[in-house]
């Protein structure tokens, strides 16, 4: 057995029932942090785990997005990604200088780029390397190779700025082979797409063990446990020994002013056993299955943000509490999480593997909550990029929307609303003015009812119309999808439906019809209707109250049979009739009406809630699939006002203010409006007459 | 002292134009009307059909925005920049006239006021105001664009460095600096105004460059006194906030008290604006008193003289 086998092996007591290895990475990497170039070697362990005879290998080769602008990468993004745009002088790449089979066949004069997805010659983010002989079905393999990474300044999720270093996507990472019949794979074959800027990654699981040189001065930090640190005082470097079983990538940062902190997660102090007891009642689980277990925090913290180092950790704490009470314990030893420095935007927010970069500023305020929902959103990720590990190529929703819902609900949960920075000299006005403090839930509502319904949920990264399209999608869209889903399955039902999903296919790499089919299971519900409109179509949904009315049914005119003799009532004998009841103290009935119209393409059941003046209230079901409908009422009493949907309960609906119409015109309301845009305009006004 | 004085001076002379205060008000809020209600009906039409406008009443929903824009279509940006361009220009000329009518009553206390005096000096002084207004928008840019050079300065500096305090520093003194350089700006124009408004004359331009060279040459004067109207305005904003913050959340009746308050604070910033006229006004023959006029030849003599 090899020794680094032995480290992992010891850690595999707390770490049982992880995923089986199908990529397992033995790497020693050596950063010349002058050049920003790592120097690295490896050796791949790799199974055949299909029943297919596998005849050729496809690598990721993600660093050469950055080679120069014509890779794919470049022109999809023209350079600019997540409000960050790459430096003209700080181009990235990677190169292999040797691959070879355990018995020494030198694979590299077979390599060649590929690009399955768009076919252009000049990216090679993917290369393909034909076996001399196929990998049988269950077969392992091992490759050794050799590579230099050079880093681009930072864009994208990795590189350097100054002394600062984030290695991510950094080395020779192998593709997924999928058999026929995985997921959506028609035919068996290596699903390994090219690295597009709307997208992030997909991989085996696997162990890793990495052998990181940096200089002595730095302090690094990685996915995974530090089993050693060991210096070189004669070369000035310290290498750093990460080892971390059952995940899918590997990242690290090194920096010289990063200033370490550790918290331990204390599982039994965190949780009370009314929560344990909650969560085991609700998912029919014994209390000892529901129980979280401990893991050590590590802050790589900036200097000048020292201050803010426990929020860090307040927001580890809390991610980790709800997500492992919410879909199972936390199964890793530790979680790293990284604020990156100024200027190096690119570098944050970004999840790998029990390390996440976060991202703050300088000074920045309590009450805008941007650390702490960075926070929380990247450790989010461990649940479903690293623990579910579906395809973020293809169904990026199942991860960053997934990760967009329960992050929401956990910040809502534990902070409560943001504020927005207004910051005047380092003071936010923002709290002194008591605007109001905006949810998750409404800033994902803002996003989604602001950007047109273009592209299905469950649409290729690199296919949306655009990069708005993909991160309102994949973000925002998703998580307003999940929580009308929620509105219609209940709270309790969805909660069963989001662990079972997530516990039946961790370390599976499920994808979309996987969740709906345990929706369907979960719920004892079919709810194929909405996954196919609001999922896999693009389908916009708005209803509408249009018109609403009331008018007096007066004595009827004209001829009645009565008594089997004709009977003409004349208007006047009416008006007298009507008259009469008057005076007898009986109300006029009235007929009122309610018409209802779908404006989207979207179809979904609504409940139509009608009140009367005199305080009844009425409810009717509409199947929604007319372009209209209309309802009618006789009752003594007018209509006051209807609504659709009054419960709220579709947030992916576009516009709630078409949902009701009252009768009266609320003009005390207008005008209470029209008084506060009056004042500020008044305001204004004095403001330009005192430059003026 | 003189930045006192000149305070105190314009704080009386505004409390003694209490009725050109309300004939101000009037007119500053039927412009203000003219620019929110079109606002108002581009951006909410049917906010008073809904059930959804009671509940913004109490509680703001980001997302009511998007939605605003989502039912309008692609055709509510283009309108509602419209309508705020136009609510724009005609606060400024509604702006610039009502100052045209203030400045000269406060400027000289021995002209009782009337309303038709007023008026008079609104259409008077309303087309050199507007070019004064107009012109004193290049100094306002050339200020905006020195102080931006502080943080690019230390951008430049700074390079690459990983560090964003001294950065975030640099962004405090460029605010400071584009605060005092407007507060000068905007007191030399109070100047300009006053100078305009008593000479009768049409020349805005060196009007404007009359006043700015006498901030350059009192820079310390026109700061301070600057400072006491713009502390005397956070005071007053700071009550407004206060106080408008608990009846935020009330009733009917509060919302009445609400509005009384938001229109008290709108007085004193009237108030605070007359008072910062008047200051110029008590200023300008201090700090720049007029050449004394040429003496008349005395004809006599000439006379006596031929003779």
């Amino acid at each position: 057995m090899r020794p680094w086998l032995i480290l992992i092996a010891a850690s595999l007591p707390l770490c049982a029932q992880l995923a089986r290895p199908i990529a397992s990475y033995d790497i020693r990497a050596t950063l010349d942090a002058d050049k920003h170039v790592i120097a690295g070697e490896q050796t791949l362990d790799w199974v055949n785990d299909s029943p297919d005879t596998v005849p050729t290998l496809q690598f990721h080769l993600y660093m050469n997005a950055f080679r120069n602008s014509r890779s794919t990468f470049f022109r999809e993004s023209g350079g600019q990604l997540r409000g960050d745009r790459a430096a003209e002088d700080g181009w990235g790449w990677i190169e292999i200088r040797s691959m070879k089979l355990e018995d020494g066949t030198d694979l590299t004069p077979r390599i060649q780029c590929i690009a399955p997805d768009d076919g252009n010659r000049d990216d090679c983010t993917v290369i393909e390397v034909p076996l001399p002989e196929p990998v049988q079905p269950g077969a392992a393999l091992r490759v050794r190779m050799k590579f230099t990474t050079q880093l681009p300044k930072v864009f994208a999720r990795t590189g350097y700025r100054g002394d600062f270093h984030l290695a991510g996507q950094w080395f020779p990472k192998i593709g997924v082979w999928e058999t026929k019949g995985f997921r959506y794979a028609e035919k068996s074959g290596w699903n390994c797409h090219q690295f597009h800027a709307n997208s992030e990654f997909y991989a085996n699981f696997g162990d890793y063990r990495v052998e990181l040189t940096v200089p002595s001065r730095f302090v690094a930090g990685a996915t995974g446990e530090l089993v050693q640190r060991t210096d070189d005082a004669k070369r000035g470097t310290s290498t750093y020994l990460f080892v971390q079983p059952s995940v899918t990538d590997f990242a690290w940062t090194a920096q010289p002013g990063f200033l370490r902190f550790e918290r331990m997660f204390e599982a039994a102090k965190q949780t009370t056993q009314e929560e344990l007891s909650a969560a085991a009642k609700l998912h029919g689980l014994r209390i000892d299955d529901v129980r979280l277990s401990d893991v050590k925090m590590i802050a790589l913290i900036q200097p000048e943000h020292a201050e803010q180092t426990e929020r860090h950790f307040h927001a580890l704490t809390a991610a980790l509490k709800y997500f492992g009470l919410w879909y199972g314990r936390y199964p890793y030893r530790t979680i790293t999480v990284v604020d990156p420095p100024h200027g190096t935007g690119g570098a944050g927010g970004m999840e790998y593997p029990t390390f996440i970069t976060a991202g703050t500023s300088y000074g920045a305020p309590a009450d805008v909550l941007m650390l702490e929902i960075v926070t929380v959103h990247e450790f989010g990720h461990q649940f479903w990029m690293q623990l579910v590990a579906s395809n973020e190529f293809e169904e990026s929703w199942l991860d960053e929307g997934f990760n967009t819902y329960s992050t929401g609900k956990i910040v809502d949960n534990v902070y409560g609303g943001t504020a927005l920075p207004l910051m005047v000299f380092g003071r936010n006005l923002w709290s002194w003015l008591r605007l109001p403090k905006l949810t998750q839930a409404s800033m994902d509502r803002a996003a989604h009812v602001g950007y047109p319904v273009r592209d299905p949920l469950a649409t290729r990264a690199w296919e949306f119309y655009d990069g708005s399209s993909y991160s309102v999608n994949s973000y925002s869209r998703t998580g307003v999808a999940l929580r009308t889903l929620e509105a219609l399955l209940g709270e309790e039902t969805m909660a069963r439906v989001m662990r079972a999903y997530h516990q039946r296919w961790r370390f599976r790499h499920p994808h979309s019809r996987d969740f709906q089919q345990t929706v369907n299971e979960v719920s004892g519900r079919n709810m194929d209707w909405f996954f196919e409109q609001f999922v896999f179509g693009a389908r916009r949904l708005d209803y509408a109250v249009s018109g609403i009315g009331s008018r007096e049914l007066g004595e009827p005119v004209g001829v009645f049979e009565k008594e089997g003799k004709k009977e003409t009532v004349t208007a006047k004998e009416a008006r007298k009739r009507d008259k009469e009841r008057e005076k007898r103290g009986e109300k006029a009935q009235h007929e009122s009406w309610v018409k209802v119209e779908r404006l989207g393409d979207g179809v979904a059941p609504q409940e139509i809630e009608i009140r009367f003046r005199d305080g009844h209230v009425e409810r009717r079901m509409w199947d929604g699939a007319g372009r209209w409908a209309k309802f009618t009422f006789t009752r003594t009493a007018e209509i006051e006002s209807a609504t659709i949907d009054p419960g709220r309960r579709y947030l992916l609906d576009v516009n709630f203010a078409n949902n009701s119409r009252k009768a009266d015109y609320n003009t005390a309301l207008s005008t209470q409006w029209t008084l506060r845009v009056l004042f500020w305009a008044q305001n204004a006004m004095l403001w330009l007459t005192a430059l003026v | 002292m003189l930045p006192l004085i000149g305070f105190w001076s314009g704080l009386g002379r505004a409390w003694a134009r209490k009725r050109m205060l309300a004939l101000y008000w009037v007119f500053h809020t039927l412009c203000a009307l003219g620019a929110a209600l079109p606002l108002m009906a581009v951006a909410a039409p049917e906010l008073g059909r809904s059930r959804l406008g009671d509940e913004l009443m109490r509680q703001f929903d980001l997302a009511w925005l998007a939605e605003i824009q989502a039912a309008a279509g692609e055709s509510a940006a283009p309108a509602v920049v419209f309508a705020a361009a136009a609510a724009g220009v005609i606060l400024l000329l509604g702006g610039v006239f009502l100052a045209g009518g203030a400045v000269p009553l406060l400027a000289r206390e021995d002209v009782a006021y009337s309303p038709e005096e007023f008026w008079r000096g609104a259409g008077r002084n309303f087309w050199p105001f507007l070019r004064l207004a107009l012109y004193s928008l290049i100094p306002y840019a050339a200020a905006y664009l020195l102080a931006g050079l502080a943080p690019r300065g230390a951008e430049a500096v700074w390079g690459e460095g990983l560090e964003e305090r001294p950065l975030v520093w640099a962004g405090y003194a460029r605010t400071a600096l584009l605060i005092a350089l407007w507060g000068l700006i905007s007191t030399a124009m109070d100047f300009a105004k006053v100078r305009l408004a008593l000479s009768g004359s049409r020349q805005s331009l060196r009007a404007c460059l009359g006043s700015l060279r006498l901030a350059w040459r009192n820079p310390g004067v026109m700061f301070w006194l600057w400072a006491c109207f713009a502390a005397a305005g956070a005071a007053a904003a700071w009550v407004y906030v206060e106080l408008a913050v608990r009846l935020e959340t009330g009733g009917a009746p509060l919302f009445v008290a609400l509005v009384l308050l938001q229109q008290a604070y709108v007085l004193a910033r009237i108030g605070l604006r007359f008072a910062a006229w008047g200051a110029a006004a008590e200023l300008d023959p201090i700090l720049r008193p007029l050449p004394a006029p040429e003496p008349a030849p005395r004809a006599a003599e000439a006379l006596d003289y031929q003779i």
